[in-house]
């Protein structure tokens, strides 16, 4: 190790910094220096590696890694389905140090905690020997929204561990001590976003992750994809495991696509499951499909309307029962939610002297629960002393020595009605250690919190008691700020490195797919939403392409002509192509004797192109914006079916998309629409090529060429037989928004004719644009799509498109010819038209009735309203 | 007492179900002083799949899949029961603040066995799902509940005042009446009255527990009793410290005796809700019940 004055003056100045701002608290704990303003020993290699670096190195190598990040797609969002609230992190490039000697320590404590809540909750459901026994109050476990009384039953057949995998927050206060901060037991998050997070920084940061010493994350989830397929029941080979996610509307739904991916589970959603004649069963494109492990990813209560909360929509009735039979293995097992009560850590140390005759090696928080009357008393005799919070909503805290007095005053009436549903607390001073803020340039001292991870292994069993044995994750999230604040609400997250007392191997989980991840249930069993979703990222995805082009061509007009007399231009035409409606004539044409002309034809170029403009923002049905967060909505419920590189170009597009209302002028307008249209163009492309040609990548084509052809058929009708000024100008924007133009000049040379362009567009099967090779294409896929039924008979969707293609092959080309002259021409060509846009309509129908998931919400026999 | 119980609930649906997943609490309780036997329980249609377990309170639940498509549901239960006359508590036994403070959180009055009962207890003097304790219904027990007055006295003049001052009104009450439309109405039905009571009771820190079953209705003088005239029943059970359930009626003013019998016990009505189901299907329904405890 060398002598730290041979650090770089630049790394003594940032030194020197970060020791300013940590400004006079000297005495409080720090994670980089000690009370003499060294460098502790652990940091030592990591500041030396930093400093070879360089300062504009570590920016450098940041912003990189933020690309990274949001490049894959790291967001969250608050249980809101809008585009611009989703969120992604500040990623510091700076890790979180754990020495050997502090992680033995920790392992070992975290190791005790972990058995000590699996005996508990066993204990809870089982035979509540610490009720009776007077060791926990009844009070405080009963009215916790946790407990389930369903799960407490007599009868269950649960052999197993109760928590399978356990998120621990701990944090450093600034006396240096370690404190448990909290358990998350039911559908712990962040195992995704920590590796993640490594994986990002080790590419970033190569040679810094490449020769450091610290422990590896690879086995941590082999072996919790062991644990999960060790409880399927009867031990079936290779069991189907399924993660269930409340969808995509919730917070973690990346972390859920995320980890179903890297695990290789069917991503499901309540609704994709069903219980049927005991057991659970995954609805597929192939029929129901057994399920043997579900790790759940929803909350206790909502997970079976039947036994838990009957106004549940993300649960599957019968779930409770299949569990409690032993039909199906659910981890973290129902009822484990009790375990998060924070009154608990009160009670902790008391419960492990009981429990496993052992004193508790890892201190939790100090929390003083209110159901103890003599505690209820010093709470409420010096109120603005604490912090309180309720049992109900753990995440939320409530401050008495901020309030007015009414609110004072109503929480003291709340305590004293209910006492046992409050807990109360000293804020938690916490130690400092190093961020690295990308804005300034500055290394400065910031609280962090960390979560690490606590896996239960059915196979191994502890020696005491029978507990299983618990592995921990050398590693895991920190995230920047006051401790107790919840994940989300960070902005900035941290790797944790636990260093190793001997070089560790470089196990490459982090090799993961750098190409397309291909998807490997793909076949009969796909789940029907996902089949769904796919299907309709095709419809809107070339709704929004279509539309986008349509825009592009109107705009350009507007450019070109926009301050001509309206009648002259394509704009009304285009505009009714857009169903948009032309801003009305200025109500006075005699308001218009008294302007000049020039004056009248710019008002009406800036009415045009407000209109236009205004779809950028406009929030309905159709206009772009909605186009586009339908199209998102839809790639987000599959996200774990789209390739990495497809993802990347939906997350540019959410840059454009976000970027829209801000546009004013026609030019900016028209490049935006170009990058959407070339976004959208490489995401189908990047699809196609990475997406097996299997039954979901069918759907989705499907999807986009039955509404390409629809757009096709109706721009045709307009330019051919509604429009107000047909001719050349109109036929060559029809060519262009269809991306035909280059292809029509190449083949005929010449000037446009209405025969040549409806024997282009119409029946020529060579042109991937023209109605008769898209039929073609539908025929195709229709004919390998599943058949559910062995009906001899052919589906309703097959039928639509022979009937299109009939009507197409059969049209008496002659009577077309005569387009621009002959009235009974356009008569036969719109006879035409309509007679292959009926099929095409219906067809959509037609694909969903026989292939999508049609299951009512299920209902409740008898809705009681209580309040659960 | 020997009763021949039928109990038959019976929906018809709008539409079609194609799969549910039931729940009955139907299947009666052996107590000291009732014993069952011959009981059968009988589902139309079939079900698939059809388990027997005990519940957290030691209800007896059956739960049940049907997976055939139907139009109609009919649970039926028989059953004969044999009842004989409860113990009865001493009038005199203990103050009612005395009981307050043995179910008080961080103290113990009574040695280690009778300490456990006390422990179990307390689960009762919570909230539940349908009842919220309250100054309205402190204000409300208290009325009876005057200081150092004896326990099973207060119990029995509240149960009293309650048959009393409130109406019995079927087209009053939904299955979700809150509490205090209940006390300020004083209009409700069995289960409104004994949700009152409970919420009263745990308002001033007892314990207390909602207890459904069927109660043998008498014809008036002279008549034929007619089939299926009988009905559910609920009331409660106030824990006394030392000795232990104590059932009172608020409906009808008095304690149950033989002519009553206990199907399950809970928190309250939803944790004994004789049948609740999830379904496919079914659109409206309509509902049937029919009831005769028939004394043999």
């Amino acid at each position: 190790m060398r002598n730290p004055s041979v650090i770089s003056p630049l790394m003594q100045k940032l030194l020197a910094d970060y020791q300013a701002e940590r400004g006079s608290d000297f005495d409080d704990y720090d994670d980089l220096v000690n009370r003499e303003g060294q460098v502790r020993a652990r940091w030592q290699p990591l500041v030396e590696e930093l400093d070879e670096l360089g300062l504009e190195g570590l920016q450098q190598r940041s912003i990189e890694a933020q690309n990274l990040l949001y490049e894959n797609g790291v967001t969250f969002n608050v249980y809101e389905d809008d585009v611009r609230k989703m969120r992604s992190w500040q990623l510091d490039p700076i890790p979180y140090v754990i020495s050997p000697q502090s992680w033995a320590m920790l392992e070992g404590g975290m190791r005790q905690r972990a058995r000590l809540l699996e005996i508990l909750v066993e204990d809870l459901y089982g035979e509540r020997r610490v009720i009776r026994d007077g060791v926990l109050p009844p009070e405080l476990v009963y009215s916790h929204p946790g407990w389930l009384f369903p799960a407490a039953d007599s009868g269950n057949l649960y052999e197993r561990p109760r928590v399978i995998l356990q998120g621990m927050d701990v944090m450093r206060n600034h006396q240096g001590e370690w404190r448990v901060l909290g358990d998350w037991t039911q559908a712990p998050s962040g195992v995704g976003y920590s590796l993640e997070n490594r994986i990002v920084l080790s590419r970033a940061l190569s040679r810094l992750y490449r020769d450091a010493p610290l422990s590896r994350l690879a086995g941590f989830l082999q072996a919790y994809h062991r644990c999960l397929a060790e409880l399927a029941p009867a031990q079936r080979e290779n069991p189907n495991i399924v993660l269930l996610t409340p969808g995509p509307g919730s917070s973690g739904y990346f972390e859920h696509a995320w980890l179903a991916n890297y695990m290789n589970f069917s991503l499901v959603e309540g609704g994709d499951l069903v219980v049927r004649d005991g057991h659970v069963a995954m609805r597929t494109l192939g029929g129901l499909k057994r399920v043997d492990v579900i790790v759940r990813q929803i909350t206790d209560p909502w997970c079976d309307p039947l036994e838990l909360r009957g106004d549940s929509l993300l649960g599957v009735p019968g779930l409770v029962q299949a569990a409690r039979r032993g039909e199906v293995a659910i981890a973290n097992t129902l009822g484990v939610g009790v375990l998060e009560h924070p009154a608990l850590a009160a009670f902790l140390p008391g419960l492990c002297q009981y429990l496993l005759n052992e004193p508790l090696l890892l201190s939790g928080r100090d929390v003083l629960w209110c159901g103890q009357p003599d505690y209820c008393q010093s709470v409420l005799s010096d109120l603005n002393h604490w912090q309180l919070r309720e049992v109900h909503d753990v995440n939320q805290v409530l401050v008495p020595a901020q309030m007015d007095v009414p609110e004072r005053e109503a929480l003291r009436r709340s305590i004293e009605a209910g006492p046992h549903l409050y807990v109360a607390e000293q804020p938690l001073q916490p130690a400092s250690t190093p961020s690295f803020d990308l804005k300034t340039g500055k290394v400065s001292p910031q609280p962090v919190n960390l979560r690490f991870f606590a896996l239960a292994d059915p196979s191994e069993r502890a020696d005491e008691g029978g507990a299983p044995k618990h592995r921990i994750m050398p590693g895991g999230l920190a995230w920047v700020a006051q401790p107790g604040t919840a994940i989300m609400d960070s902005q900035m997250v941290k790797d944790i490195w636990v260093l190793s007392p001997v070089a560790q191997p470089h196990v490459s989980l982090l090799q993961r797919a750098k190409g397309p991840i291909l998807v490997t249930r793909d076949g009969m069993d796909l789940p029907s939403r996902v089949a769904e979703s796919l299907f309709w990222i095709g419809r809107y995805g070339e709704r929004l392409d279509n539309r986008s082009r349509l825009m592009r061509e109107a705009l350009t007009s507007l450019v070109e002509e926009g301050q001509s007399e309206l009648e002259e231009t394509l704009l009304p035409d285009l505009f009714s192509a857009l169903k948009l409606t032309l801003p009305e004539e200025e109500a006075s044409q005699t308001e218009s004797v008294v302007r000049s002309d020039a004056s009248v034809s710019v008002h009406q170029f800036m009415q045009l192109r407000n209109v236009l403009l205004g779809q950028f923002s406009e929030e309905e049905s159709d206009a772009l914006p909605w186009l586009f967060s339908s199209l998102l909505r839809n790639c987000r419920a599959v996200r774990d079916h789209l390739g990495d590189d497809a993802w990347r170009t939906i997350n540019t597009l959410r840059q454009t998309f976000n970027s829209l209302p801000s546009i004013q002028g026609a030019n900016a307008g028209q490049r935006s629409l170009e990058d959407i249209v070339t976004l959208l163009a490489a995401f189908f492309g990047l699809s196609n090529e990475t997406m097996p040609h299997h039954f979901g990548w069918r759907f989705m084509d499907i999807g986009r060429i039955t509404e390409r052809c629809i757009a096709s058929l109706e721009l045709l009708q307009l330019a051919m037989i509604t429009a107000q000024k047909p001719g050349t100008d109109l036929w060559e924007t029809v060519l262009a928004s269809t991306d035909n133009l280059t292809v029509y000049r190449r083949r005929y040379r010449s000037q446009l004719y209405p025969a040549a362009i409806l024997d282009l567009l119409l029946f020529d099967e060579t042109n991937p644009r023209s109605v008769g090779y898209m039929l073609k294409r539908l025929e195709t896929q229709i004919q390998h799509l599943p058949h559910p039924d062995t009906s001899p008979f052919r589906s309703q969707e097959a039928r639509l498109i022979i009937q299109a293609t009939s009507h197409l092959h059969l049209v008496d080309l002659d009577t077309l010819l005569d387009l621009e002259s002959s009235a009974e021409s356009q008569a036969a060509l719109g006879d035409l038209l309509d007679q292959l846009l009926t099929p095409l309509n219906a067809l959509s129908d037609a694909v969903s009735h026989s292939h999508f998931t049609h299951a009512e919400t299920p209902k409740q026999l008898v809705s009681l309203q209580g309040v659960f | 007492m020997k009763y021949q119980l039928r109990h038959t609930t019976r929906y018809d649906y709008s539409s079609p179900v194609s799969l549910s997943h039931n729940e009955a609490r139907l299947l009666l309780r052996d107590l000291p002083w009732q014993h069952c036997s011959n009981t059968r329980l009988i589902i139309k249609p079939a079900p698939l799949r059809q388990h027997e377990r005990k519940d957290f309170f030691g209800n007896r639940v059956v739960y049940f899949a049907i997976a055939d498509i139907h139009e109609s549901l009919e649970v039926t239960v028989l059953s004969k029961v044999t009842t004989q006359a409860r113990p009865q508590p001493d009038v005199n036994s203990m103050a009612w603040e005395q009981a307050v403070q043995s179910l008080a959180p961080g103290t113990v009055q009574f040695d280690a066995a009778d300490n456990e009962e006390n422990l179990a207890a307390r689960l009762y003097t919570l909230n539940s799902p349908f009842i919220r304790r309250s100054e309205a219904l402190r204000d409300f027990a208290q009325a009876h509940f005057t200081p150092g007055r004896s326990l099973v006295e207060a119990v029995l003049a509240m149960n009293c005042s309650i048959f009393e001052e409130f109406t019995y009104d079927q087209e009053f009450s939904t299955l979700a009446t809150p509490l205090d439309e209940v006390l300020e109405n004083r209009k409700g039905v069995c289960q409104d009255f004994a949700h009152l009571a409970i919420g009263a009771l745990r308002s001033i820190g007892l314990a207390a527990r909602y207890v459904s079953g069927y109660l043998e209705t008498l014809p008036p003088p002279g008549q034929e009793k007619l089939l299926g005239a009988d009905a559910s029943h609920a009331w409660l059970s106030v824990y006394l410290p030392g000795w232990g359930w104590f059932d009172i009626d608020p409906t009808n003013g008095n304690q149950p005796n033989e002519r009553y019998l206990t199907l399950a016990w809970g928190r309250d009505y939803a944790d004994v809700t004789p049948l609740k189901g999830v379904m496919n299907g079914g659109g409206a329904h309509e509902l049937e019940v029919a009831v005769d405890v028939l004394p043999i």
